[in-house]
């Protein structure tokens, strides 16, 4: 059974003059146990997408889908408050910059506490108390911090950034969700330490079997610690396949420019020649091009290209585009 | 400090007459008792030397005898500073109260209704003219609905002794037997100016506690605490007030010198027996060392609440008790 | 090659413009600006509107109330005080003294005050950080207690109070001046002038001031309100404008002692300053508005 099942999601950024399509029809399904990427450049609305799944939008924003399924439950048909009741209690996200997302003011051992499940604790409440220190304690530890003594007594500003990415982690753990929700987790940090984090990432996986939702723009490190991936440009839906699918035959021209663009695909280029890119930038959401938002870069890009293209599956591999380069493998 | 001292010495020499009465007080002083004052003043020397002197007599509390009363400056001062400190520290708080709380729920129902109608209620709050607003008040509240009294500190049928200035310490500590009714008694005569003056901080206060709270809504820690599950007004009650209330904190103090000219001109209007009243009653008598004790006074106690804030803000925000190394 | 433009040619208006549309958006906000230009326009225009002159008595009818009133006279629009002068032509002609007066204090103190901070701010050294220092203690003095101990020191009388307001806006105006220079010559696009060898005069001239001006125009805006009400609190207070003169704050202590009976003298001068106190706000609060926005767009 899929854990998360969505289809068609739609968010619209409202305004008087004219409601922006930030994202468009994406669809997106995980399975137990999974990891899942979910790639896009800056400003293809991957962060938006993970908001909307976790529920802290903004009024601005109004998100419709056609389906939206957690563990079989429908959640369209529920209210505010109880589709909020079920997802805080099995999902859970870590954000961008660790450091900002903690509260200035309180200590780590404060917030930690604050993150402990009322449900999971017994007894009076000064007994409370003690347990929900011991469980920070046993949080810090799993999370791979040994010296939980003098990591509960300081403040955010006197870590580095990646103790504050594994705090946070600690607190998402807290809950003990089914499906953790990483909004690129490492984009604030050197390379040693993404590799410590996503080894823990890797670990919380196999030994507690969390699913991983793993959001990124860099296609190559993705590929390293995912099961499947879904990449999505400009707010639709590009493809979406196991990472092997995706990184060999890649169906999708945009996928295929990312795949080319990464410097291992590069290493047989001859000295002094240019990199090969896909010429142009994202547009900017004022100026939107109808149908496929490909269309303007897509080197092959033909008249049909103004009508948006329905997915298409063809053993697993998802992906949505006219002209795909599904003959040339 | 230092610079405090230095303008108020050159004051002396910039009020018309002669520069040695001003600093001393002594009109009809005789020619010996001018000699007298010339050295201990030391007005032959240099003005280095004379300003040395001008420190050291400070030190030994002798501002000086008021022109008009020929009365010791400093016992002047001592006798009216704590009626000044009562009212406008009374002033702050009613202002912090009132203001922050509204400042913070603007900024939560940002964009609707409430938010504006408390904007533009505020811009009219601080646009009135203090006295203006003391002259309405009285003529409302004291002389048509005749529920609060409109002049002096208490009535004039208590007999409390006259003990540290601050009536409200006086009363508790005198030995009077209608303490609780003169207690009451003392707070009706203070309400009214304190609202007065408290009206123009307050909407100050509303607009920067909206502003502050407005940004700490907006970052990053209280999208990760959305996240994390808690609820709404948890969350406003446990991260986003503390945060809200470090920035506005710090503008609490630069306030108080505002507050404490609005005191000054409103004990004016209600015969509050505070220093703004004794002031400018001593300009209008063209009274130069009274002006000159009056005004070093007022400065020294605004200092001192401005580096009490400082504290306070230190106290709250931890960013701020470390200098910043690195990273 | 790669070209960027392929979308639809969008209109980007010039900032000036931008801010003036920006501005234009709130119609409170317009509102506060159309009565501003209408006190700027009596304050400029008043000898030639106000039916009577501020001074002229008519002593056949002391102290009417207002046209709307039972014992009102229509000639007498707002009513007359005690000695008989129609109050709509002192408020007009009052218009022109703390409103327009308030206005060229504030033009005075920000020329000044913009030389000060821009030469404070190049020069570095002993000579600034003994200004710098000099500054922080004016500034943490009110405004009005520096004014009135200034106007001690001078006397009582108008332009005594004008020099003491102008004395103590100054600083602030150095203050923010020396601030918002500081800060744009830190960055980038001074250093590439400097580069090119541009001197630091004209750096001043071209680069900086039209990027920190709208600081100014806000800041201004600012010290215009607590201008009025200073000049309003002076005269009130005794120390200021002297009577005959029709000042409002001047107005409303004549007003006091007729309290009782002719509450007009003082309901009235009090509503004309709330009113240009909350007009200036409204365009200065409207202007800062317009900024953000535009920061935000």
């Amino acid at each position: 059974m899929n854990l998360l099942d969505i289809r068609n999601l739609s968010i619209v950024l409202k305004s008087e003059t004219n409601p922006i399509l930030a994202v468009d029809r994406v669809s997106l399904t995980m399975k137990e146990g999974e990891v899942r990427g979910l790639v896009g450049e800056s400003g293809s609305g991957k962060s938006l997408l993970a908001q909307a799944i976790i529920g802290v939008l903004d009024d601005k924003w109004q998100v419709d889908a056609d389906r939206f399924h957690w563990r079989g439950q429908d959640l369209m048909r529920m209210t505010l408050d109880e589709r909020k009741a079920i997802i805080t209690k099995d999902v859970a996200m870590i954000f961008q910059e660790p450091m900002a997302c903690l509260d200035p003011t309180m200590t780590i051992g404060e917030q930690l506490a604050e993150a402990v499940d009322c449900d999971q604790l017994s007894g009076y409440f000064w007994q409370k108390n003690h347990q929900r220190k011991e469980a920070a304690i046993g949080l810090l530890h799993k999370v791979g911090i040994k010296s939980h003594k003098v990591c509960l007594t300081k403040y955010p500003h006197q870590l580095t950034e990646a103790l504050c990415q594994r705090v946070m982690i600690a607190m998402a753990l807290a809950k003990r969700p089914i499906l953790l929700i990483a909004d690129e987790p490492t984009a604030a940090m050197e390379s040693t330490n993404q590799g410590q984090i996503f080894r823990l990432l890797a670990s919380l996986n196999q030994l507690k079997n969390m699913s991983i939702l793993l959001i990124s723009h860099d296609l190559e490190n993705v590929t390293h610690w995912t099961n499947t991936i879904t990449v999505m440009y400009s707010g639709q839906f590009v493809e979406a396949g196991t990472t092997k699918q995706i990184f060999e035959q890649p169906f999708h021209p945009y996928t295929r420019a990312l795949v080319d663009s990464s410097p291992k695909a590069n290493i047989g280029l001859p000295t002094k020649s240019r990199l090969s890119a896909l010429p142009g930038s994202i547009p900017i959401l004022q100026h939107l091009p109808i149908g496929c938002r490909l269309g303007p870069r897509c080197p092959r890009a033909q008249q049909e290209c103004v009508i948006a293209p329905k997915v298409k599956n063809s053993h697993g591999h998802q992906f949505s585009c006219h002209f795909s380069l599904k003959e040339s493998y | 400090m230092f610079l405090l001292s230095l303008l108020s010495f050159s004051l002396s020499f910039l009020f018309p007459g002669e520069q040695l009465i001003n600093i001393s007080g002594q009109i009809n002083a005789t020619t010996q008792q001018l000699a007298l004052l010339a050295e201990q003043y030391q007005s032959h020397d240099n003005i280095f030397q004379q300003y040395l002197a001008y420190i050291d007599k400070l030190f030994h509390g002798d501002l000086g005898l008021s022109m008009a009363s020929q009365q010791p400056i400093s016992t002047e001062i001592i006798s009216f500073l704590p009626a000044t400190i009562e009212l406008s520290l009374v002033a702050l708080l009613l202002a912090m109260t009132v203001g922050i709380p509204i400042g913070f729920i603007a900024a939560i129902y940002h964009r609707k209704m409430a938010d504006n109608v408390i904007l533009s209620v505020s811009m009219i709050g601080y646009s009135i003219p203090v006295f203006w607003l003391g002259l309405l008040a009285i003529l409302i509240f004291s002389i048509q609905l005749g529920w609060l009294p409109s002049a002096g500190q208490i009535s004039l049928l208590y007999e409390i002794e006259h003990v540290t200035g601050i009536q409200f310490f006086d009363i508790l500590i005198s030995s009077s037997p209608y303490k609780w009714q003169a207690f009451q008694n003392a707070s009706s005569h203070i309400f009214l100016p304190a609202c007065v003056i408290a009206l123009a901080p307050a909407t100050i206060f509303v607009r920067l506690a909206r502003t502050a709270m407005m940004d700490v809504l907006d970052s990053q820690y209280i999208r990760a605490a959305k996240a994390k599950g808690l609820s709404f007004w948890q969350m406003i009650y446990h991260h986003a007030i503390r945060n809200a209330m470090v920035h506005v904190i710090r503008d609490v103090g630069l306030q108080f010198a505002n507050l404490v000219t609005l005191a000054m001109v409103t004990e004016v209007i209600f015969s509050w027996p505070g220093i703004g009243r004794w002031l400018i009653e001593s300009i209008s008598q063209r009274d130069y060392t009274a002006i000159h004790g009056g005004l070093l006074a007022l400065s020294s106690f605004i200092f001192v609440v401005h580096i009490i804030t400082d504290f306070i803000y230190a106290a709250l925000n931890p960013l701020a008790r470390e200098n910043k190394h690195g990273s | 090659m790669a070209r960027d433009k392929i979308y639809s040619e969008e209109e980007f208006p010039s900032p000036l413009l931008q801010l003036w549309y920006n501005f234009k958006q709130t119609p409170v906000v317009m509102v506060g600006f159309s009565c501003f230009l209408f006190l700027t326009l009596l304050a400029i225009f008043s000898p030639l509107l106000t039916p009577y002159t501020s001074v002229e008595n008519n002593l056949s009818f002391l102290l009417l109330p207002p046209a709307w009133h039972d014992d009102g006279n229509v000639s007498f629009l707002l009513g007359t005080d005690n000695l008989g002068r129609d109050m709509l032509s002192r408020l007009i002609h009052g218009t022109s003294l703390t409103f327009g007066l308030s206005f060229i204090v504030v033009l005075i103190s920000l020329v000044i005050g913009v030389v000060i901070g821009s030469i404070s701010a190049l020069t570095s050294g002993i000579k600034s950080s003994f200004l710098n220092h000099f500054l922080d203690v004016i500034l943490s003095i009110p405004s009005l207690l520096l004014a009135i101990v200034i106007v001690a020191i001078l006397g009582p009388g108008l332009s005594n109070t004008l020099w003491a307001i102008i004395m103590v806006l100054i600083p602030q105006f150095v203050h923010i001046t020396r601030n918002a220079v500081t800060e744009e010559f830190k960055k980038d696009y001074v250093l590439a002038s400097r580069l090119d060898g541009a001197s630091s005069l004209r750096i001043l001239h071209y680069s900086v001031f039209p990027n920190i001006v709208e600081k100014l125009i806000s800041q201004a805006t600012l010290a215009q309100s607590a201008a009025i009400l200073d000049i309003a609190a002076l005269g009130f207070l005794g120390l200021g404008a002297q009577i005959p003169m029709p000042e409002w704050g001047a107005m409303l202590k004549n007003g006091i002692d007729l309290f009782y009976i002719a509450p007009w003298t003082v309901y009235l001068p009090g509503l004309a300053i709330l009113f240009s106190v909350v007009a200036t706000n409204l365009v200065g609060e409207g202007m800062r508005h317009a900024l953000k926005m535009r920061k935000e767009a």
